[in-house]
């Protein structure tokens, strides 16, 4: 069961993608029109500083004086370092709209 | 290495018209019919090289500006310099759609062409290269992006039928899973439905005009300059089967801003704006000459050739001249330049004429058409009519005259039948009991006039295997006469 968990956690963060419909994506537009959506997935630990190493020390350690609910973050994310730009489309109404930074382009871990 | 030869070929002539007498020179390009034509940017260039050559086209450039051209041109000077530059390489160059210095090769050629016609000439000789491309590989290419075999489904679209039919859905669908061309349009959307800033501050008289027109235009032109056509004609070009998916066509070019204007001009006057700008000139010219109506032809098209006439047609789009659907109808195309025959004077028959071109044009119409159901729908039989010969046990009646309630007829259930008709390859699917309705396909069928259907029975005739159109009629009318 162990190392099922650990093999799934090997996959690195990279950018996925899915094709949605633009109501998908839950912005409140109506179109039935169909676009390809980028987004960062996967997992950032060969990615850790010292920084993450003594933040988790210390949480762990209560040398920082922080509560167990404290959301300070010791591993990096994966998110989007650069967005895709304007996507355009027609909604079901037959107006034109267009989208800022909807998509990824490209990912890190951060 | 093609283009090395090219090159090569081109150094050479180079070579024999610097070297070579000037005045000989002159007259060694424009003989020669086995040469291909040179593009216009060359040709200036070779003119330039042979002082007397540039010299008359010199002056010949000084003949054309000036507000009476006409006494202009009838001087001794001009008509001298005319001759001359009739047998310079200048006269029968061509330039290539896209190229490189496209503008200016499009001015050179016009430079001396403007010239030779007597007044305003009707139709106008294109200043591109002839197309030689075989129209058929993008035809084929199209239906097999559109994941069809041409040999097969001719015109049936919609594979997937738990949604409506919408295939110029399917085609921006295409276009925004492919970077360029989503990028492309994308670009020329955002251009397009812009509003422009800065007029807010004069409120009260004019009121701001809706968007950038002719940044829009461009990014139009760039769109369907660097986008694969395979992409932008079937976004433009999509076969429709009902009133979504026809506006969704007619929207494609955001027609508000690159379309329509506040008044709609004179088609002569526009005319007359176009050809002051060279490229919509060149533009027009090319349209005229690959999608005029060819009566003895069995496509109607200059040379049977439906590529050359759509390719012009999108040239078109982004210069004055642009033109677009005039309706969100799908049984009848209508296409027509935003401009009007008002005000014509005593000038209404050309205009009526020039429009004509555009409104009732059988070779485009079936350029469209054929981009849209595959190469052969012309050699098809024709659409199946309605008749009661074709199905002796129902009655006539029952078509043409209401005696029917319409609403026993339900919203979905025509789009049950047509459904089953569309599928019947693979058997009926859809159960034609009373109680039954294609759910997912309610929201599309609107239809209770029996002319609706009759319309939609003939229309579907046309797209599918003659059989196919036999088998299917007896269903439909079984249906309405219940």
């Amino acid at each position: 069961r162990r190392t099922k968990r650990a093999r799934k956690g090997l996959k690195p963060c990279s950018l996925r993608e899915a094709v949605v419909s633009v109501s998908e994506l839950g912005l409140g537009y109506n179109s039935d029109e169909t676009l390809l959506f980028r987004y960062c997935s996967g997992r950032c630990f060969t990615h850790r500083r010292n920084y993450d190493v003594s933040l988790e020390h210390m949480k762990r350690t209560g040398a920082l004086g922080l509560g167990r609910q404290d959301r300070a973050r010791h591993s990096p994310c994966c998110r989007p370092t650069t967005y895709e730009d304007d996507v355009s489309f027609l909604d079901n109404n037959n107006k034109y709209y267009t989208i800022h930074q909807v998509s990824a382009r490209e990912c890190g871990c951060v | 290495m093609m283009f090395m030869s090219i090159l090569g070929y081109l150094f050479l002539f180079d070579k024999t018209i610097s070297s070579s007498a000037s005045s000989s020179a002159l007259s060694a390009s424009g003989t020669h019919g086995w040469r291909t034509p040179v593009d216009c940017v060359k040709a200036s260039d070779m003119c330039n090289q042979s002082p007397q050559c540039s010299w008359r086209y010199r002056i010949m450039r000084q003949c054309l500006v000036g507000r009476d051209r006409n006494t202009m041109l009838a001087s001794k000077d001009c008509q001298d310099a005319l001759e001359v530059l009739q047998e310079s390489p200048l006269y029968d160059c061509r330039c290539k759609r896209g190229m490189k210095k496209e503008l200016q090769c499009l001015q050179n050629y016009w430079s001396i062409h403007m010239g030779l016609t007597e007044g305003e000439e009707f139709y106008e000789t294109s200043p591109y290269e002839p197309m030689t491309i075989q129209h058929s590989d993008v035809f084929r290419l199209a239906s097999i992006i559109s994941g069809i075999d041409s040999t097969t489904a001719k015109g049936n679209q919609c594979p997937d039928q738990s949604k409506p039919c919408n295939s110029c859905l399917d085609a921006a669908k295409a276009c925004n899973l492919n970077d360029t061309c989503k990028k492309q349009r994308s670009y020329y959307i955002s251009t397009c439905n812009k509003e422009m800033p800065g007029q807010s501050v004069a409120p009260s008289a004019t009121r701001a005009e809706p968007c950038n027109r002719k940044r829009c235009h461009k990014a139009l032109r760039q769109f369907f300059d660097r986008v694969q056509t395979e992409y932008s004609y079937r976004m433009l070009f999509c076969p429709c089967q009902d009133t979504a998916c026809a506006e969704r066509r007619r929207q494609t070019i955001v027609p508000s801003c690159a379309f329509e204007e506040k008044v709609k001009p004179n088609c002569l006057e526009l005319r007359k704006t176009c050809r002051s700008d060279p490229l919509c000139r060149s533009r027009l010219a090319d349209f005229h000459m690959n999608c005029q109506t060819t009566p003895h032809s069995i496509t109607n098209c200059p040379n049977e050739n439906y590529q050359a006439c759509l390719a012009s047609y999108i040239g078109l789009i982004g210069s004055d001249m642009t033109p677009n659907y005039v309706d969100a109808s799908h049984t009848n195309i209508t296409i027509s330049p935003w401009c009007t025959c008002r005000g014509s004077g005593n000038q209404e028959e050309e205009c009526e004429k020039f429009l004509r071109d555009f409104r009732e044009n059988t070779c485009l119409r079936n350029s469209i058409q054929a981009f849209g159901y595959g190469p052969e729908t012309d050699s098809f039989p024709k659409p199946v009519p309605v008749t009661p010969s074709l199905s002796p046990d129902v009655e006539l009646v029952s078509l043409s005259e209401p005696s029917v309630n319409h609403n026993d007829i339900k919203p979905g259930d025509d789009a049950c039948v047509f459904s089953t008709c569309a599928n019947l390859e693979n058997g009926p699917k859809c159960n034609l009991s009373n109680d039954y309705m294609c759910k997912a396909e309610q929201t599309l069928m609107e239809r209770t006039t029996r002319k609706d259907l009759q319309e939609e029975v003939r229309s579907f005739g046309a797209r599918l295997n003659p059989w196919a159109a036999v088998v299917c009629l007896p269903y439909v009318l079984v249906r309405l006469a219940l």
